[in-house]
């Protein structure tokens, strides 16, 4: 019903995105016999190695939580991770959506954007599924309430942050592959300055002269992280201070990122 | 502005060449914020044309000489570098080998994505897929990713496709060549058929008797400039007297 009312030119991109939505759900496990079970083993795997290694070998401890419930190293991990690998699946996969559709946008036009935005859908269907699991363990823990709802709210943020600059890479590297590699590093880097392997408590105050946990704090992906860690595993609001900011990163990301790629995505198919 | 016209005013298309883009880091930073405008290619100058709607219009002219350019300007596959370029109602192309095709997707996949690019519904295409099937005559085929297709396949499909889809302004450039006699045949009967429904059709050929036969309008490129402009016979005389007199055809990279 809804669809009635919007332009045409809007129905037109939102049935490419759903089109392009598809493909890449449906490309991302063909030819694999057991399918979305590989979209669980990753995520699985992850969370039962760094459990070990991190809770097990190092004796990390995983933070209170307020009800005492679900006080579980490998839930802190797995709450950080899902919004992490949507932040990273984004912004990865925004550069690889757009040189898979290089080739057919010489020869037919349509908004380019909308091979970005049908990936993120892709992605975010992946990223709600992981959420599902997370929700129904903490159900069965005991340890969930209203506050659920940030974990939606911290994976929007991200969604809208990593498409941002995700918009910007993608037509980068469109031109200097150099770009896809250097991202690569940097997610990497990134991956152990957030908070996501260990809480940000054991983060010092002060270290080497600079503010290291004022700077870790409020990172982008760690507002998000943080946001999420409060709505599912804290069972509390995040702090307003959290909330703007994030809002802040995301919108502002958003924004510029959009606003470049429109600008620069007729050039895709001058590309050679 | 009527459905189906198609506008170009004061067109210019500059490509960059490859071997004029830096290659390193180096390069590429004493490079920045200075233009290299000697070392660019025009492929198009100072165009101006309209097309009428609901006429067949003709592009001839040499390799090289901007036929197809123009038509992926009309296409909105690239922006001119000046001027403007303006095209009202639902726009089809048949522009090369393998149109819009996604090499990894079926046949079947790719006409409903080739149709929700240009705007029509999963429902519209459901409707005309038996007759983009019959009309190209893969058959079976149809459920096979395309990159395994042949040459002919890939234009047959692409063309069911273009025409199927009601254009109000259809582009084809060279490609209906690689079908077959019977299937060049279908080509022309089926393009007769929409320009009497007031389609608008853009043909890019050699062939200066289709060409004479089929147009209303002929223009004549040369080296990107629009060398003459009107009555078929006039426009495919004057270049053939041109090609005869062995007229610079040799493709190059400068002016």
């Amino acid at each position: 019903m809804t669809m009635l009312t919007l332009s045409p030119a809007v129905r037109k991109s939102t049935n490419l995105i759903l089109n392009f939505a598809e493909r890449e759900s449906k490309a991302r496990y063909k030819r694999s016999l057991l399918g979305w079970f590989w979209s669980f083993a990753n995520p699985a795997t992850t969370v039962a190695v760094y459990s070990f290694a991190f809770g097990t070998v190092f004796g990390a401890q995983a933070p209170a939580t307020t009800n005492g419930n679900a006080e579980n190293f490998g839930l802190f991990l797995f709450t950080g991770l899902i919004v992490w690998s949507l932040f990273t699946g984004v912004v990865n996969g925004c550069m690889g959506w757009l040189l898979s559709i290089a080739e057919l946008r010489k020869k037919i036009y349509f908004p380019t954007e909308t091979a970005l935005l049908g990936g993120a859908v892709s992605n975010a269907i992946q990223t709600g599924l992981e959420a599902v699991v997370l929700l129904m363990i903490m159900a069965v823990l005991a340890n969930i309430g209203w506050t659920a709802i940030f974990l939606l709210l911290a994976l929007l943020l991200t969604m809208g942050f990593g498409l941002g600059l995700g918009f910007v890479f993608s037509v980068m590297n469109a031109r200097y592959r150099d770009i896809q590699y250097l991202v690569g590093v940097l997610l990497n880097v990134g991956f152990f300055l957030v908070p996501i392997i260990y809480p940000l408590s054991r983060v010092p105050d002060e270290e080497y002269g600079l503010p290291v946990r004022a700077l870790v704090e409020w990172t982008p992906p760690a507002v998000f992280v943080e946001i999420a860690r409060d709505g599912v595993y804290f069972l509390q609001t995040p702090s307003a201070g959290k909330l703007l900011a994030g809002f802040g990163y995301a919108v502002v990301t958003f924004s510029i990122g959009w606003v470049y790629f429109r600008a620069r995505s007729m050039e895709i198919s001058e590309e050679p | 502005m009527t459905m189906g016209s198609i506008t170009v005013t004061d067109v210019s298309k500059r490509f960059r060449l490859e071997r004029n883009r830096p290659s390193s880091l180096k390069e590429a930073m004493l490079r920045f914020g200075r233009g290299n405008d000697k070392d660019d290619f025009w492929v198009l100058r100072d165009i101006n044309l309209d097309v009428d709607p609901g006429s067949f219009f003709g592009l001839i002219g040499h390799n090289g000489s901007g036929k197809s350019t123009l038509l992926r300007l009309m296409a909105n596959i690239h922006r001119p570098t000046k001027g403007t370029i303006t095209t009202e109602g639902r726009l089809s192309a048949l522009l090369e080998l393998g149109s819009g095709f996604h090499p990894d997707l079926t046949g079947r996949e790719n006409v409903y994505l080739n149709g929700a690019m240009l705007g029509l519904s999963r429902k519209h295409m459901h409707a005309a897929m038996d007759q983009i099937i019959d009309f190209s005559g893969i058959g079976d085929f149809i459920d096979e990713p395309v990159k395994i297709y042949s040459s002919g396949m890939y234009v047959r499909l692409g063309f069911a496709v273009a025409v199927n889809v009601d254009p109000e302004i259809l582009l084809v450039d060279e490609v209906i060549a690689v079908g077959d006699e019977e299937f060049q045949r279908r080509c022309m009967n089926h393009m007769n058929m929409l320009r009497e429904r007031g389609t608008t059709i853009l043909l890019v050929s050699h062939n200066a008797t289709l060409m004479r036969d089929m147009c209303d309008t002929v223009g004549w490129l040369d080296h990107g400039r629009l060398m003459e402009l009107g009555d078929p016979a006039v426009v495919v005389e004057s270049y053939l007297d041109h090609v005869a007199s062995g007229g610079d055809n040799t493709l190059t990279t400068r002016d």
